[in-house]
């Protein structure tokens, strides 16, 4: 029975899903609520809201969540009738909408965590219904626009009510039209680079395209209609468009015309999907959701397959040594070394995710710490096209959330304090993005706050004053100054520090900085790589030098019993000794890692045994004692210097030091691959 | 002019010049890296970076000594490698003229395993140039490439 197993790939499938489509949601309902601050209307935003929200009621009834088509319904349904009713979404709306989709993150996580969905409450309900009340009744001022018919039908209420408030705030609205032809790709211009071209100068309402007879104008028998509103000229539209001059027109010159009747026209549902909407489809076309877990599989493919290389590596030159000519087998084993290393370069690739996808849930951060700490924020985001690993951009998100909670809370004065400052009433907060190299990624978290008092951290934390801004990171990094007395005395950078200056220095192995300018602000710079590799590890002692080896690697880990010794006859090629030692009855061989790897050894008999498998023939190498297990960072070590075979990179444990990360398995094959070799390596 | 890190190393001053310098930090010990050549101590952490050292006493045949406060690791870069040199004591950045650079005596070159490429004579003092990339050992891109995969690429030589 396969059932099950499709069932919860598919519930799988649908937390990603829902997930994605909650992330719109609730960046598309702050968008719409940016707008109503600015005295705009976003229609755009509402349709994306609506179309998540939809989208979401589908997927729950597939799966049969009800609590959230219960949820989802009904946000849903205010949205849609709002939108018909084409007023613009009352401020407390927003605030409902965005509970409701909070109500429904609680549910998606819930079945996340297995457990069932909680039917929502009455309240709650309550509360959504009510929020159908706050609507305003659709507006019946005679207004009207130049346009023919068939396309004004095509315009939803909300459209033309931005057209008209547009010409309100002075703006022209215009038609412009563009025909597409292979000729006009040929130039760089199809209906999306035009769209861009046309938004730097123009608010583009709506793109609506329409039939036309097969011409030589009009090869493809399709044009786009763009309404826009602009304070540009005709001439500055035409020169984007690439159109003639005859294809501008003013469609608001008239505004006497009575207008038709709104309720005819709108007989459609004006949410679904339009036509124009289908360029938005297109660019998600080929991306894939991949859990983490299945790359992590493939790598797990590939480490094998880098075992087998071993194997076939050590049969040709067993071949060679019997005088058979491995001449052109050497030349597929180059060329199969490659690939293996162009494989394990794309498998990494593929675990790389946007910068953006960070900073995205950014906003709603900021916008409920806005609330709970009465400040007036604005934030500036600045987000670039880096991409970074998965893993690095989830230990990262709990540190950026730390610095914009600390900022927001702390740092930034209160309105009333601001001014009196002589401030602009809204404190700014600045988050920025930025490849520094192939390989790292820089961070800013700044603001204009009321900056950090060096002379109160010190006295608080019981040391000298800093001198400069690397030892007020010290200082503000010291493990427990993290009062909340302290917090806010001091802007609220002790709060925490420590982990922030863990996660990126120790976990990820980057960088920290701050400066930080009394009453003018602060502003905190991260560096970290853009890959990391983290594995759930072993620590564990040999000759006084700790080690660690990936957990993963290891078959078992048994106690060795000095008694059950018995040392092979010894071979004086410079190959280490190996002991048989005995496992539930089973003869193991056993080699004592410290001679493996030269090491003076300082305990007589060896405590532990870590026994691994490679191409099924287990094989034990003897230890001191055994430290711990832990999840480490893997750092590369590929300089010349120190590649030897079984480092896999190195480790820091927390002392500052590298520690060795092994791979015993290809420790093993090089083992029993090199028997004569030995000796030779110093 | 071009600025030079100046070093102590048993007693002579050996500089190079401060472009393939990143920093210098002090040292009190590294990593001890099983296989790695007799030359190199071991792998240090440097912001995050965690970087191979070269014992620079090791390296151009001289006798060993015990670490002190003063000994530092001067963090360099070359051909796009990032090696440490551990140093008896550097406390100096001096300009230097490049034109005034003489190439080595072969007694000092020979003596310094060919490492220390010219002398400058400053005054009284005299400053030996080493030859960074010789001293890091192998520079080729396609050597720090192979490192990439890991052992895939660590095999035995295949004879013929």
């Amino acid at each position: 029975m396969t059932a099950p197993a499709e069932l919860r790939e598919f519930v799988a499938a649908y937390l990603v899903e829902a997930e994605e489509h909650l992330a719109t949601a609730n960046s598309q309902l702050l968008a719409i609520e940016a707008a109503q601050r600015r005295g705009e209307a976003n229609p755009r935003a509402v349709r994306e809201t609506f179309r998540s929200l939809h989208t979401i009621k589908g997927l729950s009834a597939m799966v049969g969540v009800e609590p959230i088509v219960a949820i989802a319904h009904r946000l849903e349904s205010f949205l849609r009738e709002f939108d018909r009713s084409g007023a613009p979404l009352p401020p407390q709306a927003i605030d409902g909408l965005l509970r409701g989709v909070r109500a429904i993150e609680q549910r998606v996580t819930a079945l996340g965590r297995g457990d069932i969905a909680p039917e929502p409450s009455d309240e709650l309900l309550a509360e959504l219904d009510s929020l159908g009340l706050a609507r305003r009744a659709p507006s019946a001022s005679a207004r009207s626009l130049d346009l023919e018919p068939a396309l004004y039908g095509k315009l939803a209420p909300f459209e033309i009510d931005q057209i008209f408030r547009g010409i309100a705030l002075g703006k022209r609205a215009l038609r412009a039209e563009f025909i597409p032809s292979p000729a006009r790709v040929a130039e760089g211009l199809s209906i999306n680079s035009v769209r861009e071209r046309l938004s730097a100068i123009a608010e583009i309402v709506r793109v609506l395209p329409q039939a036309l007879p097969v011409s030589a104008d009009a090869p493809g028998g399709l044009s786009f209609v763009l309404i826009v509103l602009t304070s540009a000229s005709d001439e500055a539209i035409v020169e984007r468009v690439g159109s003639a001059l005859g294809a501008v027109r003013n469609i608001a010159a008239e505004l006497s015309v009575p207008a038709p009747a709104d309720t005819e026209l709108t007989s459609e549902p004006p949410l679904d999907l339009a036509p124009d909407d289908a360029f938005d489809v297109q660019t998600r076309r080929g991306v894939v959701r991949v859990d983490v877990s299945r790359l992590d599989d493939a790598m797990e493919g590939l480490s094998a397959l880098i075992v087998t290389r071993f194997r076939l590596a050590r049969a040709v030159a067993a071949l060679g040594e019997r005088g058979v000519n491995t001449r052109e087998l050497g030349a597929i084993m180059t060329d199969n070394a490659r690939q293996l290393r162009d494989l394990r370069a794309a498998i990494v690739r593929v675990r790389m995710v946007p910068v953006s996808e960070l900073l995205e849930r950014v906003p709603l951060l900021v916008r409920g710490l806005r609330r709970s700490a009465n400040r007036a924020v604005r934030l500036e985001l600045e987000g670039g096209t880096a991409e970074l690993d998965k893993s690095v951009c989830e230990r990262l998100f709990p540190v950026i959330v730390h610095l914009v909670r600390n900022a927001v809370d702390h740092a930034i004065e209160t309105p009333d304090e601001r001014l009196r400052r002589g401030k602009p009433e809204e404190g700014l907060l600045r988050i920025t993005c930025s490849a520094r190299s192939n390989t790292r990624l820089e961070l800013t978290v700044s603001d204009d706050g009321r900056g950090i008092d060096r002379t109160s951290v010190a006295r608080k934390a019981g040391r000298p004053s800093p001198n400069d801004d690397a030892a007020l990171l010290d200082l503000l990094c010291i493990p427990g100054l993290s009062t909340r007395d302290i917090a806010t005395t001091t802007s609220g950078r002790g709060m925490g520090m420590e982990i922030v200056k863990r996660t990126i220095v120790d976990e990820l192995g980057g960088e920290l900085a701050v400066s930080s300018e009394l009453g003018k602000g602060t502003t905190f710079t991260l560096q970290v790589p853009l890959t990391i590799s983290i594995v759930d590890a072993f620590s564990f002692e040999c000759a006084e030098q700790r080690f660690v080896v990936p957990v993963s690697m290891v078959d078992e880990i048994i106690e060795v019993d000095p008694q059950g010794l018995a040392p092979l006859p010894a071979i004086d090629d410079g190959s280490p000794r190996v002991d048989i030692i005995s496992r539930r009855g089973m003869a193991l061989p056993m080699v004592q890692l410290a001679q493996v790897f030269g090491l003076q050894k300082t305990q007589a008999t060896p405590g532990k045994a870590i026994i691994v498998r490679r191409a099924g023939a287990p094989l034990a190498f003897a230890v001191d004692r055994m430290l711990g297990q832990q999840e480490v960072v893997i750092r590369p070590v590929n300089d010349v210097l120190i590649r030897a075979p079984g480092i896999s990179g190195a480790t820091d444990l927390g002392d500052g030091r590298p520690t060795l990360v092994l791979d015993l398995i290809a420790l093993s094959v090089s083992l029993s691959a090199l028997p004569k070799a030995r000796g030779a390596r110093s | 002019m071009t600025l030079h890190v100046v070093f102590r190393l048993a007693g002579n001053e050996y500089a190079i010049p401060v472009d393939s310098v990143l920093q210098m930090e002090t040292f009190s010990g590294a990593t001890f890296v099983p296989g790695a050549p007799s030359y190199v101590a071991g792998l240090v952490t440097v912001r995050g970076l965690i970087v191979p050292v070269i014992d620079l006493r090791a390296r151009l045949g001289l006798p060993p000594a015990a670490l002190t406060l003063d000994t530092r690791v001067i963090v360099s870069e070359c051909a796009g490698r990032v090696v440490a040199l551990v140093v008896d004591s550097a406390r100096e950045v001096l300009k230097l003229d490049l034109e005034k650079h003489q190439p080595a005596p072969g007694i000092v070159s020979e003596q310094a395993s060919g490492f220390v490429h010219a002398v400058h004579a400053l005054g009284q003092r005299l400053l030996l140039l080493v030859d960074l990339p010789k001293i890091l050992g192998e520079t080729s891109h396609e050597h720090a490439l192979r490192g990439r995969l890991g052992d895939v690429s660590e095999t035995p030589q295949l004879p013929g």
